[in-house]
């Protein structure tokens, strides 16, 4: 079986993986990385969502061998320590999630997000940006509250 | 409006103390857990709706190195698992009974794990895969060869009662298997004769699917020194789980156990033991090896319990002033393709009259089969439905007769004065005030600027509409429920509760409780849940039974944790239990204070503590709660449509739910939120769409069942009122129901509104910008 070997997190790895291992199986089953979650199969839920090179992506349709040498960074990586990231922080304060299975991927598409549209995010701007995550719990409300305040957060960090 | 400032305790708008492992990626979901050498299961499953199994070989598939087993129908009856174990009717004594008109036993067929003489419905499950990988698996299924009769099959609701519907069970010879009718015929059939008007509706809600955004897994340990099953898998409770799951086994239940640690939201899909958790634990135990499967979001769509699905005609009569008189209609609830839960049907009809003081109804109730998912309770099943229906009525004899469509509502809705009320089918309502929740809202969505509201949309090109609805909620479900309380003396108190959260904020919400009886910060009370071996005793989450119960349970246990703890502070004080007090956590006593774990600690520490004080400190509460609770509310929706594209926009959408007493505010208002996205979703988007003729589901995947997103809404202006709750002990209401029960029928009175310069006085769900358009340009 191939081998790959990516930076996940700031660590190094490499596993034996066969060719048509995604990347979100890889992360869940053989770094046991279970934080990114697996909400569909057609590439719509968005709870999957990790960032690969410093942009979201949803690892469920990409393929591990595809990741050769890049970096990824998944929720596990997004604190330092006990300090949590501001978006992380942003969704409790507001509550921005309920079962929280959709709660990752909203996170890590959220910090994509603020990365390429900036810190003052408009409510549309973040209702439209959030298409591609789906939430059965929230109606939403609350989430685009948290990217708001998130986003801004991030700016001072 | 609660305008709050608490901090701690009930009414205190805590953050969550479960959010911190998920927003970091460290929840516990099923597909998390790993058992070392586990299998992988993977579910054949018919591609019929309807269809003779005349053949299963699985020759080729267990050649291929690494598949395990293959099992089908033929081995399931051989080993003699047992079909699910339905329970069609809610049991509560508040709910009504459904007897059949003829003094018939409602019709039921058992309901096998594994189809064994026919597929009913598209996605049964024909056969189970066992191999060393999921790949393998799905591979080895792609070999096995079934032989099928393709039988004529029936999905559409209208279409089951017709006499040439194929029939789904020959056994009963038609797909009716109930026929019940409930209220008065003849004082109805009296009023309409007089009636000056009659307002007429026939609708079909349609189907839709909960969709928690886990996908249902399950995990399957067999011990072979103990015997022993253990099942680590989401549900709607673990207590019915491992009971559910010891009967279809043919185990003692003592020697099931299950785990269910985070799950992925409920909505009442997840509220049943499913063919899946049994097979997988039968599995484990046969092969002696753990085994593990995890649903495909595919797999969910053709396995998952669906919902709604009821078809309904009725009228409403009215004098000549508007004053309603009486109601009648018929009403069939589709069940999918196994006598599984007709429940909503029930759980709707007894309700059908909503709050409005209607002196007399009638109506007929059909449960029936149809070769379609089975359907089940999802976020207040049968009531949203009725709602629906209601509110629907009153708009339409509004137009069609030319009142007001709030002056209409005010005339006829319940009066506090009125209550208890007794609803003509039986039910008693509790308490409440409906005229000023009603006005509550309707100030809080502006309905008297709404038309300076549409005419500065019409400028833009645009079609704007307004709804209100009001609603009901009839609260009852399983109604026994157990807390175990315990005070450690290292400062910590568990409190064990028969009922798991799958989102709803539980470790919070009811930590806050026991922080409101024991005056202990809610970061030091553990909210013990979801292992069978720890937890004996719980009805789980559904019909607004979660908070309404595990309240009294919680605040009865706590009651005799303090009533202990005085006797045991007497002791140490060497005082006069009756002089004891309890304040801010501590026992007051001959001028000593005592915390309640200094006295824990003794209990613990004592050897002069008579038997039924001595460690731990503990109380257990188990109530068995015999009265329902009928929360209520009423929203009121704004949307804008755009008359080129059908686009259905939801401008502005007010509520306000009485909760009777809000334990934690910001978590009631996520909910409404939650909920009010549910059923938006369904009066807009939301449809599980069968081909008529094939039976073939045409709404497999997210491509093509449309989910409602975070474009789809505004923010909310959620609200809530507070009046105590007679029927509860601490004036609670259920609050997790009431952002959907009304939000059909309120979107559609929204859309139709705006629709009302183009002939349109009624449209079925869900209002897709294809039909709206429809409507639009049919008559321009």
């Amino acid at each position: 079986m191939p081998q790959v070997t990516m930076q996940v997190n700031g660590r190094s790895v490499s596993g034996e993986v066969e060719a048509r291992t995604l990347l979100v199986q890889f992360l869940r089953e053989h770094l046991e990385l279970t934080g990114t979650h697996v909400g569909c199969d057609t590439t719509q839920c968005g709870c999957c969502t990790v960032h690969v090179d410093g942009v979201g992506i949803k690892s469920c349709t990409m393929l591990a061998l595809a990741c050769e040498g890049a970096n990824i960074t998944t929720i596990e990586g997004l604190a330092k320590g006990d300090v949590l990231h501001p978006m992380q922080s942003a969704f409790s304060e507001h509550h921005g999630l309920q079962c929280g299975f959709c709660t990752p991927g909203m996170i890590m598409s959220a910090i994509d997000m603020v990365n390429r549209k900036g810190h003052a995010l408009d409510e549309t701007t973040v209702r439209k940006e959030l298409e591609g995550n789906i939430c059965r719990c929230t109606g939403y409300h609350n989430i685009v509250k948290a990217v708001q305040a998130g986003a801004a957060a991030m700016k001072g960090a | 409006m609660a305008a709050t400032t608490k901090t701690t305790g009930i009414g205190a708008a805590l953050r969550r103390k479960e959010d911190l492992r998920l927003i970091t990626g460290r929840g516990e979901f099923t597909d998390d857990f790993r058992e070392a050498g586990q299998l992988y299961i993977y579910f054949l499953r018919s591609p019929h709706a309807h269809a003779r199994i005349i053949k299963i070989d699985a020759t080729e598939a267990l050649a291929l190195p690494g598949v395990k087993s293959v099992l089908t129908g033929k081995e399931l009856l051989a080993d003699g698992i047992k079909p699910l174990p339905h329970h069609v009717w809610a049991l509560h004594p508040a709910d009504i009974a459904m007897p059949n008109v003829d003094g018939s036993e409602t019709f039921m067929a058992p309901h096998h794990a594994i189809a064994v003489d026919k597929a009913r419905h598209v996605g049964e499950i024909v056969a189970m895969v066992v191999a060393t990988s999921v790949a393998l698996a799905k591979d080895a299924a792609e070999l096995i060869h079934v032989e099928y009769d393709i039988l004529p099959s029936v999905t559409n609701t209208w279409d089951t009662v017709k006499q040439d519907a194929a029939v789904v069970w020959d056994e009963n010879g038609s797909n009716v298997c109930g026929d019940v009718e409930t209220g008065s015929r003849e004082d109805t059939n009296a009023a309409f004769a007089k009636a000056a008007h009659v307002a007429r509706i026939e609708t079909w809600v349609q189907r839709v699917t909960g969709v928690p955004m886990e996908p249902r897994a399950a995990l399957a340990v067999f011990d072979e020194g103990t015997g022993r099953v253990t099942l680590t898998a989401g549900s709607g409770g673990s207590v019915r789980l491992k009971y559910d799951l010891a009967h279809m086994l043919g185990m003692k239940s003592e020697d099931v156990r299950i785990i269910m640690k985070d799950v992925g939201g409920n909505f009442g899909t997840r509220g049943m033991i499913y063919a899946e958790f049994c097979l997988v634990g039968w599995a484990a135990r046969r092969l002696k090896t753990p085994v593990k499967w995890t649903a495909e979001r595919s797999e969910s769509f053709q396995s998952d319990y669906q919902a709604r699905d009821l078809a309904v005609t009725a009228e409403l009569a009215l004098d000549k002033d508007g004053k309603f008189l009486a109601m009648r209609g018929s009403n069939i609830g589709n069940a999918g393709a196994h006598t599984s839960n007709f429940s909503p049907l029930q759980k709707g009809v007894e309700i059908m009259t909503s709050i409005y003081n209607i002196p007399t109804a009638c109506f007929r109730a059909r449960p029936v089969v149809s070769n379609t998912l089975p359907t089940r309770p999802y976020r207040s099943a049968g009531r949203p439905e009725v709602m629906f229906v209601m509110e629907r009525l009153i708009d339409i004899a509004a137009r069609e007769f030319g009142f007001d469509r709030v002056e209409l509502r005010r005339k006829n809705l319940l009066h506090k004065e009125d209550l208890p009320f007794k609803n003509p089918f039986g039910m008693i309502y509790d308490n409440g005030d409906y005229h000023a929740v009603m006005e509550q809202v309707l100030e809080l969505g502006d309905w008297t600027g709404f038309e300076a509201r549409r005419a500065e949309a019409k400028a833009r090109g645009k079609l704007r509409g307004i709804g209100v609805a009001n609603y009901v909620d009839t609260a009852t479900g399983v109604p026994r429920e157990r807390a175990e309380i315990t005070v450690r003396p290292d400062g910590q108190v568990d409190v064990i509760i028969g009922t798991i959260s799958q989102g709803q904020g539980h470790e919070t919400s009811f930590a806050q409780l026991a922080t409101e009886f024991l005056h202990v910060p809610e970061d030091k009370v553990n909210i013990i849940t979801g292992d069978t071996d720890v937890v004996k005793v719980g009805g789980g989450t559904h019909s607004g039974r979660g908070m309404r119960l595990a309240s009294i349970v919680i605040w009865k246990a706590s009651n005799e944790i303090i009533a202990k703890g005085k006797r045991i502070a007497a002791l140490m004080a060497k005082a006069d239990p009756a002089q004891v007090t309890f304040e801010k956590g501590h026992f007051h006593a001959a001028g000593q204070s005592l915390s309640l774990f200094d006295v824990a600690r003794a209990a613990s520490e004592r050897n002069d503590l008579p038997d039924d004080l001595r460690a731990p400190l503990y109380a257990m509460s188990d109530e068995t709660v015999n009265e329902a609770a009928f929360p209520y509310g009423a929203h009121v929706c704004e949307v804008e449509i755009d008359p080129a594209l059908g686009t259905v926009e939801i401008a502005r959408y007010s509520t306000v739910d009485d909760v009777g007493r809000a334990v934690n505010p910001m978590i009631i208002h996520g909910q409404t939120h939650g909920g009010i996205a549910q059923g938006v979703g369904q009066a807009l988007m939301e449809e599980i769409v069968y081909d008529r003729q094939s039976g073939q589901l045409m709404t497999g995947s997210f491509m093509d069942y449309t989910m409602p997103r975070a474009d789809n809404f505004p923010f909310f202006d959620a609200g809530f009122a507070e009046i105590p709750c007679t029927t509860h002990p601490l004036g609670i209401r259920p609050a997790g129901e009431g952002g959907t029960t009304p939000a059909l029928g309120v979107t559609m009175n929204a859309v139709v509104d705006a629709l009302r310069d183009f002939g349109v006085t009624h449209m079925d769900m869900p209002a897709t910008p294809e039909k709206v358009w429809r409507a639009i340009h049919r008559k321009a």
